[in-house]
């Protein structure tokens, strides 16, 4: 961690002052389901402890109502329809997904992914196809034995959402191991995000990759990257995205002193399936996500410990802002307000222009590991 | 077997008191042992047809009293395995005995044994991102497997911790196929089932612990002390015992309590020390002549050191080893039955003998100036001593032990304690070469030292980690602060630290310093008898 840097983005951050508040939801707002404000109005989504979904008005900040989870708390995933209004949320020790209206807190779909003598772990892998009629998740099952274990290989397991409750897979397709933050494209593939993000067909089961990254052949002046995403988000801006870290030796392996240390990201465009892999900013502190800014491309917003704005064509960090305490995950809604959520029990709301806290919502329990994600409900 | 006995030792209060997890007396003799993994274990696990190795998975497999008692523990969560404590001692005396650990397998780890904090290890790189990113290197160091219980072993990591391959250092690679296909042959070498070693030492006789020893020991807050252990047989591998001496001050030591011992060497003791519950982890020595190990306070098990007893009347140590030349010192010679006079070797006098217990000879000694620096032989009567005494010119350095450390918040009202760390200032001459850190440097001993913080760098500083972390007292012992939030602090984090402990020995006026590195981390919420 480079200390003197923190210092300094501190200092510039204190200096800008605060900005008012962004303007409300641009979209329609005149119909309403439920009561609740339709035409493409935002809700955030996020899972508590001990196993609540809540559903959180963007407009008013508040929690308009909280749902009770079936089974013990997972990983706290969370893929809204493309519709809004309903809430998959893996549960049970990230074995079981059960679907929320969000609109009343009813269940209207349910998967016991543990069948057949099989225990199967998804590891926050959920995503739904464009009409909403197929829910995929990534299975890693094991199989207990009278006195020793099996492991199976890892699949793509299809779901029609139609079928409601106790649904079980439609299809299986074979996928690699290690798999988590998956994400469907325009095209009807979804994105596998693991070692390398691949996609696949769920018709057929065809893989290709899209962005190779442990198995990339850069040679020997690059270290394979390290690849991870535990929380999905980029639906603001249709947009799937993998941060990882990696080093450029710049002369012999292992030496620190001519190292450079790196993020990079792939990006994914889920309407063209373009690929934008690349290094982004040196590697001085820890974030967990990024996220596009809407209105420019090449600016990213990280979260952990601090909140950071990134500007990719410098390849610089603009502005760094320190949290009030570890966050996970981040997101934004279509006027640019930025969540910060995750780990405690509290979203912490920023201004994306100067980074500035504007508010908080308290939720009534941990969030830990749990997505926070917009359904914009039509 | 002799139930009835057991039953009236639980009864009494004192005795239940003193009970560790392994020291409830002998229900069972080995044949109960294998009639209840018959039908206990059998239930799941099955009959090989082999007579050599009987039970699946079980029979494939050698551990330490501990590694066994957590297989239990794991078949009782996970399994559900029903199973009475006293049939679960039978279990692991049968286990530890049958299919245990020999002597020379267990000695690279024996610190995890003891419960001993703050050791680092050096792992084979085959194994430290794979399995030492998690495990200390003694968890699988005190496995014995063949090839397919090593790989079945990758499968149940697999089962019951399946985000283990999502992991920093096992998600850039192939975890599975590597842990499966590379990493398990290699334990299998390296810790093989089948060690020539284990065949001879369960061909070997047994030492025979009972009878007198002498103790000598160290404990944090308190000091050396020494003591008579006296162990009497009650039943076949099961003791009593009592602990009675005196610590270096002159403050007496006493105890008593009840010990097992496991695959012939691996003693373990649960007892009462000046009403302080301790356990004892010691292994005896092939011979019997010694049982070295650690003693350690049952509720806080990094508040303890190492302990050492010799069988029968002997010298065992010196506290302190050392005096400088020209020097007038009080010197406690630590052993059981020593009589006789007193040397402590060339220019060092012996002024006046202080005191002489069972345990101790305590006598004022004097290093002439010009006394030649180095050891001496001591011998008290006929008692010959394998401690020797340093005679020193100045101290040129001393080591802060242990050098790299770990203490972790607790309290404030949450379930788990705070886990202390205690220091110690090693100190050395400069031997012949003048120069300080060099071969030649003699060994002089711990000494007495002025303890003291400083933060461990710009960012501890920053973070104001020496106002937070906790606190050190005069005897070396470091309190961390307590747990949870706090919104005082930069992120609300934890009472978390990056500290040097510094260390300050006066020689005459001249003060000697060193320091040693302490994090001061979150809890560890799940507590193993192995970690």
């Amino acid at each position: 961690m480079k200390f003197s840097k923190m210092f300094k983005a501190a200092a510039l951050l204190g200096a800008a002052g605060s900005v008012a508040l962004l303007s409300g939801c641009a979209m329609n707002q005149s119909s309403a389901l439920n009561g609740m404000k339709a035409g493409g109005h935002e809700y955030l989504l996020t899972v508590t402890r001990p196993n609540q979904l809540h559903v959180i008005d963007t407009e008013t900040k508040q929690v308009l109502r909280s749902c009770d989870v079936p089974g013990t708390f997972g990983t706290g995933a969370v893929q809204p329809s493309p519709d809004g209004r309903t809430a998959y949320v893996l549960t049970n020790g990230a074995e079981d997904v059960y679907g929320f209206d969000i609109t009343n807190c009813e269940i209207t779909f349910s998967a016991k992914q543990s069948q057949n003598g099989e225990k199967v772990k998804t590891f926050i892998s959920l995503a739904i196809s464009g009409d909403g009629k197929e829910l995929y998740t990534v299975q890693n099952p094991t199989r207990k034995l009278n006195d020793r274990y099996e492991v199976l290989a890892p699949r793509l397991a299809v779901f029609n959402t139609e079928d409601g409750m106790d649904a079980k897979s439609v299809r299986t397709f074979p996928v690699d191991r290690r798999i988590t933050k998956i994400m469907t494209m325009e095209n009807g593939e979804v994105i596998l995000g693991g070692a390398d993000i691949k996609a696949i067909n769920p018709e057929n089961g065809e893989t290709r990759v899209l962005s190779a990254l442990q198995s990339w052949a850069r040679g020997a002046d690059w270290i394979p990257p390290d690849a991870f995403a535990m929380f999905t988000q980029g639906e603001h801006v249709g947009e799937y995205i993998m941060p990882y870290f990696t080093i450029k030796w710049n002369g012999a392996p292992g030496d620190m002193e001519q190292a450079e240390f790196w993020w990079g990201m792939s990006r994914i465009d889920i309407a063209t399936g373009e690929v934008d892999e690349r290094e982004t900013v040196p590697f001085e502190f820890i974030v967990f996500n990024w996220i596009t800014d809407p209105a420019d491309s090449n600016i990213l917003y990280g979260a952990f410990n601090q909140l950071s704005k990134h500007d990719l064509s410098q390849n610089k960090t603009v502005a760094i802002t320190d949290l009030d305490h570890t966050f996970y995950s981040i997101n934004m809604d279509r006027d640019r307000t930025i969540y910060i959520g995750g780990t405690s029990s509290d979203i912490s709301i920023h201004n994306p222009d100067t980074l500035e806290k504007i508010g908080s919502i308290q939720l009534s329990g941990d969030m830990s590991t749990s997505d926070l994600r917009i359904a914009r409900l039509l | 077997m002799n139930n009835n006995k057991s039953k009236r030792a639980l009864l009494s209060g004192s005795a239940l008191a003193l009970m560790g997890a392994m020291l409830t007396p002998a229900v069972s003799s080995a044949a109960d042992g294998e009639t209840l993994i018959q039908e206990k274990c059998l239930l799941c696990h099955t009959q090989t047809g082999d007579p050599e190795a009987p039970f699946s998975r079980i029979s494939q497999q050698r551990k330490t009293p501990e590694g066994w008692q957590m297989t239990i523990n794991r078949m009782q969560r996970l399994n559900g395995l029903v199973i009475s404590h006293e049939e679960t001692q039978a279990v692991i005396k049968y286990l530890s005995d049958t299919q245990g650990l020999a002597p020379s397998e267990t000695a690279p780890h024996r610190y995890v044994l003891e419960q001993k904090p703050n050791v680092v290890e050096d792992v084979d790189p085959a194994y430290a991102e794979m399995c030492a990113r998690c495990h200390s290197n003694a968890r699988f160091g005190l496995q014995r497997r063949t090839l397919g219980e090593w790989q079945l072993h990758v499968n149940t990591h697999m089962a019951i911790n399946p985000t283990t391959e999502l992991h920093a250092l096992a998600r850039d690679r192939s975890w599975y196929d590597i842990a499966y296909n590379d990493v398990a042959p290699k334990l299998a070498t390296d810790y093989a089932f089948n060690d020539p070693a284990w065949a001879n030492w369960q061909k070997m006789a047994k030492p025979d612990l009972t009878g007198s020893w002498s103790v000598a020991g160290f404990m944090p807050g308190k000091g050396d002390y020494s003591a008579t252990l006296t162990v009497t047989e009650t039943a076949k591998d099961n003791f009593s015992l009592t602990l009675q001496g005196h610590y270096v001050d002159g403050k007496k030591l006493q105890g008593s309590g009840s010990a097992k011992v496991f695959a012939g060497y691996e003693w373990r003791a649960s007892l009462a020390v000046d009403g302080v519950k301790m356990r004892q982890v010691m292994a005896a020595s092939e011979d019997g002549s010694a049982m070295t190990g650690r003693m350690y306070q049952s509720a806080h098990d990094e508040i303890g050191g190492e302990v050492t007893a010799v069988a029968g009347k002997a010298v065992v140590a010196l506290s302190p080893a050392a005096i400088k030349q020209g020097q007038l010192q009080k010197i406690t010679i630590i052993g059981s039955g020593l009589k006789g006079s007193v040397s402590l070797g060339d220019g060092v006098q012996v002024v006046k003998v202080l005191s002489r217990d069972a345990d101790r000879v305590v006598v004022l000694a004097r290093a002439s100036a010009t006394a030649s620096v180095g050891l001496r032989n001591v011998a008290v009567g006929s008692a010959k001593a394998n401690a020797q005494l340093a005679v020193y010119d100045a101290v040129a350095s001393i080591q802060v032990t242990p050098n790299e450390s770990i203490a972790r918040v607790g309290g404030n009202g949450g379930k788990l304690p705070k886990v202390k760390s205690s220091y110690r200032a090693l100190a050395f001459s400069a031997g012949k070469d003048g120069q300080p850190g060099t071969e030649d440097d003699m060994r002089l001993g711990y000494m007495p030292a002025q303890w003291s913080l400083q933060p461990f760098d710009e960012v501890a500083e920053h973070d104001k980690d020496l106002q937070f972390a906790g606190s050190i007292d005069s005897s070396g012992v470091f309190t961390p602060g307590d747990a949870g939030l706090n919104h005082e602090r930069k992120f609300s984090t934890n009472n978390v630290g990056n500290l040097k402990v510094v260390a300050k020995v006066m020689d005459g006026d001249n003060a000697v310093e060193s320091d040693a590195h302490l994090l001061v981390t979150v809890p560890t919420f799940i507590k193993r008898a192995i970690q």
